[in-house]
């Protein structure tokens, strides 16, 4: 492309106005109020067992919302290109699979396994995506067959029961820890930046954005539209391997319904973080604010002395109140009524 | 359907029915055109190790000689919905099964189709799972007592007094309550067992794993746990929570928690307990009963008295011991780390009921080379006390509903 970036010389001109309650977009607020709630409910934690709201149960959150955010992520660049990947929790059972099938147990050739796993994955993706652009299936359902498709090839081909173990190194680095915190959050704040990078300031996350957005308009200004929406759904698959791959070292083995527990909450973790459900918009740090306000719920419902129902019940309202209160009216009502205090 | 034909099954229905009180239905002639029995193998949902290691059993009998002369059997799985299974066994008695054996999802819900199939001349065999229709068979371990025995043996190693985490199975599900029921009426008689957490863990390692790590963040302090299937990943979740330490546990049959049981560094740390539970087994025992009864070698049960119980597993820590072979031998109980994965459910074997069986059987559904099927013992079957929900309706559980068959309390209320 040539010329300046038309949004830059938009944001050119928002720089200009000097109004304060303008200067901060629905989005960080969106983000930082998530952020704000799962620092609340860590803190209220205390008056469920005096062992919560410490360090211990930060770090128990991180560490399980990491298998969450990596596949959330991929989920995340597929919801933003209008899409839904309800493959995911077949993938991340193929991931998995594969990962303790090939490795067997042993270290040898860790190396290039891992991004073999993850690049056979990428090719589901790749189907996936063809589906969706060339021959006009819907996401819902293009990404349900496939997964399907691919469950029952792993189901077929392992006669129901996965063989194998995963490398006794992703094993250890999943025990281990690096200057007193798990090595799997410090993986975990790697592919934060990374992720936010890629979404939020890279080429690649700027045009999927736009796809997002408009696709024609997007096509008009030279992006291939269907390109990047079949990359979208191959990086979705690819970050559900590797979801498959840690989750089979941390568990010290594969299953076939290992990934089941992942998908909706991926679909909630984007929607809940403040990404649109109808694509074009949305940040990665808010669907990783989602992932672990759903994590530190359920580790506080956990320790609730009380019935499952009430749990299940709790976890709703509470997603559900998240949801009305990070709405884009709330937040005009909110700018409106600080801009006539001012 | 038009309502004049459901009539006109209705009369046949009661027609055959009456034939049947009468004693004429011998099931022995009813065969497929090509002379084999139609036998349907039907599953609800697959994907665990447990289903598959089930279903494999049956499949591995079904291809052993001479079953694999006369034999047809035709696999089905339904899914988690009573309706799905409902309408697969209405297809099966349509195709005229000899015989189901089937793993139901709902104890209540497929009564109808069920009774409906006895008339047709059908025989229902359920393992594992069952059904309260009196006409099906029950093949269960459910009344063996997992839930009150397990509970004592934690007790005795917690010394009577001790914080502890429940790690159930399924929501709502009669096998899961039957087996808390029976650990509560045993930690509801010792004041100094706190339940600190109860989580639903869906029979599932990983599952285990997530939800007792979260139990962990709240109460690191935590002194047993009591767990059903899934517990090789309440092992997991304590290591990761704090490598130096152990807490007792009893839990089912995984292979990985049966090493771990035996691991002498983990007993250093302070594991101990027992590995009990749900044996696939009882599938293969349910598939052989059922030809043998189709074959005319075994007289039918009466209604009312088909629950059969099949005997709990019990292997504390010092009883596991390694299979050197590829089958239950010698008394062994486990298998090296290297042959199966630690979700595997070892007790697919049995040496008495089953002795057709080995890895293969299990892990693949193939038979053992050169095995032949053998006739069950005279004395297998063992009546299984009345369920109420479980295997019977509007009938009273007995009175000692709870005694404990495998172990004695050591330590005193």
């Amino acid at each position: 492309m040539t010329g300046p970036h038309p949004a830059a010389e938009l944001s050119d001109t928002a720089a200009k106005d000097t109004r304060t309650a303008q200067k901060v977009s629905s989005t960080t607020v969106a983000v930082l109020a998530i952020y704000g709630l799962v620092a609340v409910l860590i803190l209220a934690s205390r008056a469920v067992s005096p062992s919560l709201g410490g360090l211990s149960q930060i770090e128990t959150v991180f560490y399980l919302s990491a298998f969450l955010v990596f596949c959330a992520f991929g989920q995340g660049l597929v919801i933003l290109v209008r899409g839904l990947d309800l493959s995911i929790a077949s993938m991340i059972t193929l991931g998995a699979i594969l990962s303790t099938t090939l490795m067997g147990g042993s270290n040898d050739g860790l190396l290039y396994l891992v991004p073999a796993i993850l690049l056979v994955c990428a090719m589901v993706g790749v189907v996936s995506g063809i589906g969706i652009t060339f021959f006009a299936i819907p996401p819902f359902i293009m990404t349900m067959a496939v997964g399907i498709i691919v469950y029952s090839l792993c189901l077929g081909v392992t006669g129901g029961t996965p063989r194998g173990f995963p490398s006794p190194m992703l094993r250890e680095f999943m025990q281990d820890r690096f200057v007193g915190i798990p090595s799997p959050v410090w993986l975990l704040g790697l592919f934060v930046i990374l992720g936010t990078v890629l979404q939020g300031y890279s080429s690649l996350g700027r045009k999927l954005t736009a796809v997002g957005n408009n696709p024609a308009a997007a096509h008009v200004a030279g992006l291939s539209a269907r390109r990047l929406t079949i990359l979208a759904y191959a990086i979705s698959a690819a970050c559900a391997g590797f979801t498959g791959i840690l989750l089979a070292a941390y568990s010290n083995g594969a299953t076939l319904r290992m990934g089941d527990a992942y998908l909706l909450p991926s679909i909630a973790a984007v929607v809940v973080g403040g990404s649109s459900i109808l694509g074009g918009r949305g940040s990665f740090l808010g669907t990783v604010g989602g992932a672990l306000l759903l994590t530190t719920l359920s580790t506080i419902l956990s320790a609730l002395g009380i019935g499952q129902g009430w749990k299940t019940i709790t976890e709703g309202l509470v997603i559900l109140a998240a949801l009305i209160l990070l709405r884009d009216e709330v937040f005009t009502a909110l700018q409106t009524r600080f801009r006539r205090t001012a | 359907m038009t309502s004049k034909s459901k009539t006109g099954s209705a009369i046949l229905a009661a027609f055959v029915g009456t034939t049947m009180l009468a004693g004429a239905m011998t099931p022995a002639d009813a065969k497929t055109a090509d002379g084999k029995w139609l036998i349907y193998l039907s599953l609800s949902y697959s994907g665990n190790s447990w289903q598959s290691e089930a279903a494999n059993i049956v499949k591995a009998l079904a291809k052993t000689a001479p079953y694999n002369e006369t034999v047809e059997l035709v696999e089905v799985i339904s899914g988690t919905d009573p309706q799905a299974q409902i309408s697969d066994y209405e297809s099966m008695i349509a195709a005229g099964a000899d015989g189901v054996v089937s793993f139901p999802i709902s104890s209540t819900a497929l009564n109808r189709v069920v009774r409906r199939g006895c008339q047709e001349g059908t025989l229902f065999f359920m393992y594992d799972a069952t059904v309260t229709e009196q006409c099906a068979y029950n093949v269960s371990y459910i009344t063996s007592g997992f839930g009150e025995n397990s509970a004592q043996a934690l007790v005795n190693e917690l010394g009577g007094k001790g914080k502890i985490f429940l790690s159930r199975g399924v929501p709502g599900n009669s096998v899961d309550e039957r087996h808390t029921n029976g650990a509560m009426h045993i930690f509801n008689q010792y004041p100094g067992i706190e339940i600190a957490a109860e989580y639903y863990s869906y029979w599932d390692d990983r599952t285990t794993q997530q939800e007792t790590a979260k139990a962990l963040a709240a109460h690191p302090d935590v002194d047993g746990i009591w767990a059903q299937a899934g517990e090789y990943g309440a092992i997991q979740a304590l290591l990761q929570a704090n490598p130096d330490r152990l807490v007792p546990m009893t839990g089912e049959n995984s292979n990985g928690f049966r090493l771990a049981l035996a691991n002498p560094d983990y007993q250093a740390k302070g594991l101990a307990g027992v590995s009990a539970g749900s044996p696939p087994a009882q599938s293969g025992f349910a598939f052989k009963l059922m030809m043998e009864i189709l074959e005319g070698k075994r007289e039918p049960l009466a209604e009312g008295e088909r629950n059969i119980q099949y005997p709990l597993p019990w292997v504390p820590a010092d009883a596991v011991k390694l299979c050197e072979g590829d089958a239950f031998e010698n008394g062994c109980n486990a298998f090296p780390e290297d042959k199966v994965p630690s979700s595997f459910v070892t007790e697919v074997f049995n040496p008495e009921l089953l002795p057709e069986l080995s890895l293969a059987s299990a892990l693949d559904g193939q038979p053992t080379e050169g095995a032949t099927i053998q006739a069950l013992p005279a004395d297998a079957v063992q009546k299984a006390p009345d369920a109420p929900g479980i295997n019977c309706r509007q009938c009273e559980a007995p009175e000692d509903i709870y005694a404990l068959t495998k172990i004695e309390p050591t330590v005193q209320p």
